[in-house]
């Protein structure tokens, strides 16, 4: 694992640095254990808990003064933790990065870092950044639904609008569900697998012409947030098939997107609407059935507070898949064909109470069209500023195999986290 | 003879006819010292919550501020430092004249800019007693005001003025009393009551300094006497007319806090 050693040689980095010049230095992190029991039965590798681990991360940040004149920082974050499930341990740096300001209109930051843009309550169109749905779905704490990237991001700040581009030199996919921990729909087994189906996923070779880049042009006027999207890269999920005997052997096709959103106080509350055009760059008539066709994606969405620290969001999702004739008429068969509409509807609630210090939350997805919901019920206390507790849980059902959060029916599961911050 | 002697009662008169302050002007003047003094400034605010129950919490912030229009629009930036599971995390907030404040929210750990729904600035502020209104100013239209007579409180001349909402259904209080400070306009007291006309709620301003020539705040505590929560806030490393630019308000500096942040 490489990223072992970014984070050996990045506490070995900051702590010369540290030695040599305290100035501006801040840390913080936790300790935190998490156990996730499943409720049924399934076919992945462990029956009776999909998490089991302790974790620890630490996060700091530092500007030495040689960097001043550039408004220089260093940020560093990292996790290592003890994966029962996997029975391995782990080193992750999420976080290692120089920022700099070489002129008043420019940013720069530069190295591992977590990217997140667009208007979408989990719900990303335009953010084609890498996420990690594995932990989303058994209970890890929702920032390990991002997953880092390696990458430039430059940002130009102009009196007309803002730029940002990020480059990522080299392609860092989603971790999609693999069957080892949590159960799903295989298309070209036609039934729902656990770790019983051996797939193998062939990420794009790094080199200059796979590079990916994410464009962001944006604009506050007056309190609307306006954006326009361009992304030029790969699939984040393995949408594409290589060869399907003797082993399944997938890979990420060719993408690239362009979108738009508007952000802005409406109705006493918050408005905002995202589109995006993902055109299939493998598949450009949709007539190829081992590639995912283009798509266009739109939501909208509104959050409102309702006093009382009671807040409400609500959001829809449109996914019309484009060239859907020529989808059905190369279908190769099999139960698992998409429709040409897929229509989601999200509600997140959210109570704050004693102090702030409880919060009661149920995000839920449901789609008409899929007949399928997920739902994300949650209770965290903080006992005092260290230490927390979070109970939850993730609970999927759908009438089809082959939807979303119907694939994910056997995987319900709940989960109880512990964290000392310090 | 009769004319001169009207003139000479309107000379003797005038004096206080012309410059007794109206309830109105003594809230807008007070309103001007605590929330819009100086173009700009930047303070950091500890701030400890003890329960009924004597539990403590900390929470330690910096705020930076800019007036574009005195007693008119103005922008929040606060930066969190403890806790230790919201530091780094920033709140933004573009104070408006009418409608609602524009509130963002930035989160480190997903790089995630939120915009924050708005309409209830009466909850409270990072788990405190205060509340949003309390930190970034209540609108002086949204009550009216009479002037209920002038005392001395805590060793000072003070007004004391009765507020009452003008839309009581988005508050908590059916009223609030103020003691306003006669020589430099800073809240010396505030005594809220709840619809059933019982105090519940007090703030008071422990001591207060003169910064780079503004008469300032620079402690004060909340009680709650309903609930026992009561909140101290201390404001350190206070700072007047930095020349902040406005653009320091914007989504870049949610991403990338500014330098005005660490000074």
């Amino acid at each position: 694992m490489p990223r072992r050693s970014i984070v050996i040689i990045m506490f070995l980095t900051l702590s010369a640095l540290l030695t040599a010049d305290s100035h501006a230095f801040t840390l913080h992190g936790f300790v935190e254990g998490a156990y996730g029991t499943r409720f049924d039965d399934d076919l992945t590798k462990k029956d009776h808990y999909t998490l089991g681990e302790g974790r620890f991360q630490v996060k700091g940040s530092y500007s030495p003064s040689f960097l001043d004149k550039w408004y220089g920082e260093f940020t560093f974050k990292g996790d290592a933790y003890y994966d029962g499930y996997e029975e391995t341990t782990y080193g992750d740096a999420r976080t290692a990065v120089l920022s700099i300001t070489p002129h008043d209109m420019i940013d720069l930051k530069i190295g591992r870092q977590v990217l997140t843009w667009g208007t979408g309550d989990l719900i990303f169109i335009n953010d084609l950044f890498p996420k990690d749905y594995i932990s989303f779905f058994i209970g890890r704490d929702d920032e390990y639904l991002k997953l880092p990237s390696d990458a430039i991001k430059g940002s130009l700040f102009f009196d007309i609008f803002n730029v940002d581009l990020v480059i990522i030199p080299d392609f860092e996919p989603n971790n999609n569900i693999k069957g080892d921990r949590l159960s799903y729909f295989h298309g070209l087994e036609d039934r729902i697998v656990g770790d019983d189906v051996e797939n193998d996923y062939k990420e794009p070779e790094n080199k200059s012409k796979n590079m990916e880049a994410a464009l962001r042009l944006y604009k506050n006027i007056k309190g609307m947030e306006a954006a326009i999207y361009l992304f030029d890269g790969f699939y984040k999920d393995p949408l594409g098939v290589l060869k399907a005997t003797p082993t399944y052997r997938f890979y990420y096709p060719e993408l690239t997107v362009y979108g738009f959103s508007l952000r802005d106080a409406v109705f006493g509350g918050i408005g905002n609407i995202e589109a995006g055009y993902y055109y299939s760059r493998e598949d450009k008539d949709g007539d190829n059935p081992m590639v995912e066709n283009s798509y266009f994606k739109a939501l909208a969405g509104y959050s409102k507070d309702m006093g009382g620290d009671f807040k409400v969001g609500i959001q829809y999702q449109l996914e019309k898949m484009l060239d859907y004739d020529d989808y059905e008429t190369n279908f190769p068969g099999g139960s698992g064909k998409a429709d040409e509409h897929r229509h989601l509807w999200t509600l997140r609630l959210a109570k704050l109470a004693m102090n702030q210090n409880l919060t009661l939350s149920l995000f839920s997805f449901y789609s008409p069209s899929d007949k399928d919901y997920h739902l994300r019920p949650q209770v965290s206390y903080k006992f005092t500023d260290n230490l927390s507790s979070t109970i939850g849980g993730n609970i999927f059902e759908g009438e089809d195999d082959h939807t979303f959060f119907g694939q994910l029916d056997r995987n319900d599961n709940a989960y109880i986290r512990l964290r000392y911050s310090f | 003879m009769k004319r001169i002697l009207t003139f000479t009662l309107l000379l003797i008169l005038a004096p206080s006819f012309l410059f007794a302050m109206t309830a109105d002007e003594i809230i807008e003047k007070s309103n001007i010292a605590y929330y819009y003094a100086a173009d700009d400034g930047k303070a950091t605010a500890k701030m400890y919550i003890k329960d009924a129950r004597g539990r403590e919490r900390y929470r330690e912030i910096t705020i930076l501020r800019k007036d574009i229009k005195d007693g008119g629009r103005q922008n929040y930036y606060v930066y969190f430092h403890e806790p230790a599971d919201v530091s780094k995390m920033v709140f933004m907030v573009w104070k408006q004249v009418s409608g609602d404040d524009d509130r963002w929210l930035y989160m480190p750990a997903i790089d995630l800019v939120k915009r924050i729904a708005t309409s209830d600035k009466r909850s409270s502020f990072a788990g405190g007693v205060f509340t949003y209104e309390d930190v970034s100013g209540r609108r002086t239209i949204d009550d009216t005001h009479t002037l209920l007579r002038e005392e001395k409180i805590n060793g000072k001349e003070a007004y004391v003025i009765k507020n009452v909402p003008k839309d009581a259904d988005v508050v908590e209080f059916s009223y609030y009393i103020s003691w306003i400070d006669k020589s430099t306009f800073l809240p010396i007291k505030g005594e809220y009551y709840n619809k059933s006309d019982k105090l519940y709620r007090t703030i008071e301003v422990e001591k207060t300094a003169v910064i780079d020539g503004y008469p300032t705040s620079i402690k004060g505590t909340g009680k709650n006497l309903e609930t026992g929560l009561e909140t101290t806030i201390e404001f350190v490393d206070v700072k007047y007319n930095l020349g902040l630019k406005e653009n320091i308000f914007e989504e870049r500096f949610l991403r990338r806090p500014p330098r005005e942040i660490r000074k």
